[in-house]
């Protein structure tokens, strides 16, 4: 019998007369890297506090580690690391007071481990942005969560930063952390999330395992059509041929193998030269796009 | 961790510069301003106005605009987000006062009673003033500062209780009139007078103290705020 970590039925967040969430349900495995994506406004952060259990829901069932998050929220404090979308520090203490403050010790392997360590006894007002969020995610991994919350880890960080909180994550990953992600950074959740949700409008648009996600869009090849041909001209393909006022084909297509073997057949034999070729697999961006257009995915 | 959230707040009041001048060297300035305006006139006048604004600045203000900025400052809810629950966060953020008062309290007193003032003849019933009165102005600035959304504001939002606080003591001190045990304030005075031999009604005076800190404490449960931005 599956347990997942985290168990949502019909969750509704209302603020006032505004309803943010309208209805989600989702599930996340012990271990796995869950990522919630969505605009700025479709509900991320409300089903994230939900889940942390700084918010009762308005409506619906929200099981976290086994319990209610917002009732029993002393069951799963300890077990469970929250790094906010925003929350603020207190200036006048130095990182080291700061990291003691949040446990006993002295934390000098978790300072180092995202370049804080140097920093140790600057105050925090005199971090810049990118360092607070850093401290940000050694405060939250501190205790060693069994379930780790990051809303919006990477926002403002360099790239470099940016590497250096993934490898983190991977780590506790490794180590078996359950971890559930929002970003901004449709790449990053790719390279990270095992599954994902994609909320729109406070429902959720697109849900599933990523490698499922992906493979329900379909792939794309694109082109600019030779001088003076007419798209009629082109072979038959199996998938939906567009040809846009910029005069570049777009062909997007569930058969991509067969359809470009086509295509470059037609374009050696004839010898047409397809300028600006490109040919790829629906990138998460891809069904981003989709998800905000109105377009229903569920991959099982 | 009470003890590491009370450290920590205690260091930021005294980092900064403007908080700690007004929560160490205001209640002292006036303290002795009492003593040496009041002093002759009668030792127990001053040495409740030094209790009454004691508590008001180091206990009530303090704890109102302190919990406010941190709640501006989206450190509250970060520290909501810790190993800590609710309750501990909240005692650790608002020790410090509570103990700075009472500390300062008892400097003044002690400063009175050097400079010609007796000494108490029930030190129980002044206890009870400054342990009651610091748990009712400890319960009102949590309350107030949910109905405080800029520190700035602090100096508006806790005007109410703070005159009420010192116009009670006033009240209960100029006359017999039981109805000012009504008042916050009113409880206070009463006890610190009686614990200087005058009629007083402890009981009475007690109950006002209690009450007033029972309905700082409901307010507070439905008045504080965790975060700046929700509801």
């Amino acid at each position: 019998m599956r347990n997942p970590v985290i168990d949502v039925a019909a969750l509704r967040c209302r603020y006032g007369d505004f309803e943010a969430v309208r209805g989600v349900d989702l599930e996340v495995d012990q271990g796995e890297l869950f990522a919630l994506l969505g605009t700025n406004g479709a509900g991320k952060t409300t089903v994230m506090e939900t889940l942390e259990g700084l918010r009762a829901p308005s409506a619906g069932r929200v099981r976290v580690l086994g319990v209610d998050p917002h009732r029993d929220r002393a069951a799963i404090r300890a077990r469970t690391g929250i790094m906010l979308q925003e929350s603020g520090f207190p200036a006048e203490l130095t990182v080291a007071e700061m990291t003691r403050l949040w446990r006993p010790g002295d934390h000098r392997e978790a300072l180092d481990r995202l370049d804080l360590g140097h920093r140790r006894d600057v105050r925090i007002k005199q971090l810049s942005g990118g360092e607070r969020r850093r401290l940000d995610l050694v405060l939250a991994v501190l205790g060693r969560p069994e379930l780790l919350f990051l809303d919006e880890p990477t926002t403002g960080l360099d790239p470099e930063s940016r590497q250096r909180t993934w490898e983190v994550v991977r780590e506790l990953l490794a180590e078996g952390t359950t971890v559930v992600l929002t970003t901004h950074y449709l790449e990053e959740a790719e390279s990270l999330a095992h599954r994902l949700a994609i909320l729109h409008e406070g429902v959720v648009a697109v849900s599933g395992a990523l490698v499922d996600v992906l493979a329900a869009q379909p792939a794309r090849i694109s082109f600019d059509l030779p001088d003076r041909l007419d798209v009629r001209s082109l072979p038959i393909l199996t998938g939906d041929v567009v040809h846009e006022p910029s005069g570049r084909v777009d062909v997007r297509t569930r058969n991509l193998q067969d359809d470009l073997e086509t295509l470059l057949a037609w374009a050696r034999r004839d010898g047409h030269a397809l300028v600006r070729l490109r040919a790829h697999h629906a990138s998460l961006e891809d069904v981003f796009h989709a998800a905000r257009a109105g377009r229903q995915v569920v991959a099982a | 961790m009470i003890t590491a959230l009370g450290l920590a707040e205690l260091k930021l009041l005294v980092r900064n510069r403007t908080a700690a001048a007004l929560a160490f060297a205001m209640p002292l300035l006036f303290g002795a301003f009492f003593a040496l305006s009041f002093g002759d006139e009668g030792w127990t006048f001053a040495i409740t106005l030094q209790v009454l604004s004691t508590l008001g600045f180091t206990v009530y203000v303090t704890i109102t605009t302190s919990l406010t900025s941190r709640r501006q400052d989206l450190y509250l809810k970060r520290l909501r987000t810790g190993a800590a629950s609710d309750a501990v966060v909240l005692t650790g953020v608002v020790l410090p006062a509570v103990l700075l008062g009472l500390v300062q309290a008892v400097l003044l007193v002690g400063v009175s009673v050097a400079a010609g003032a007796q000494f108490p003849s029930r030190p129980d019933l002044l206890a009870l003033a400054l342990v009651g009165g610091a748990a009712m102005s400890c319960a009102a600035g949590v309350a107030t500062s949910g109905v405080t959304s800029t520190a700035e504001l602090a100096q508006i939002t806790t005007g109410p209780f703070f005159f009420a606080l010192l116009g009670g003591g006033i009240w209960a001190m100029s006359s017999d009139d039981i109805r000012a045990l009504l008042v916050p304030g009113g409880g206070v005075a009463d006890l610190v007078g009686a614990a200087w031999g005058g009629e007083g009604r402890p009981g009475w005076a007690a109950l006002s103290l209690l009450a007033w800190t029972a309905v700082g404490c409901v307010l507070s449960a439905r008045l504080f705020r965790w975060d700046a931005r929700s509801q």
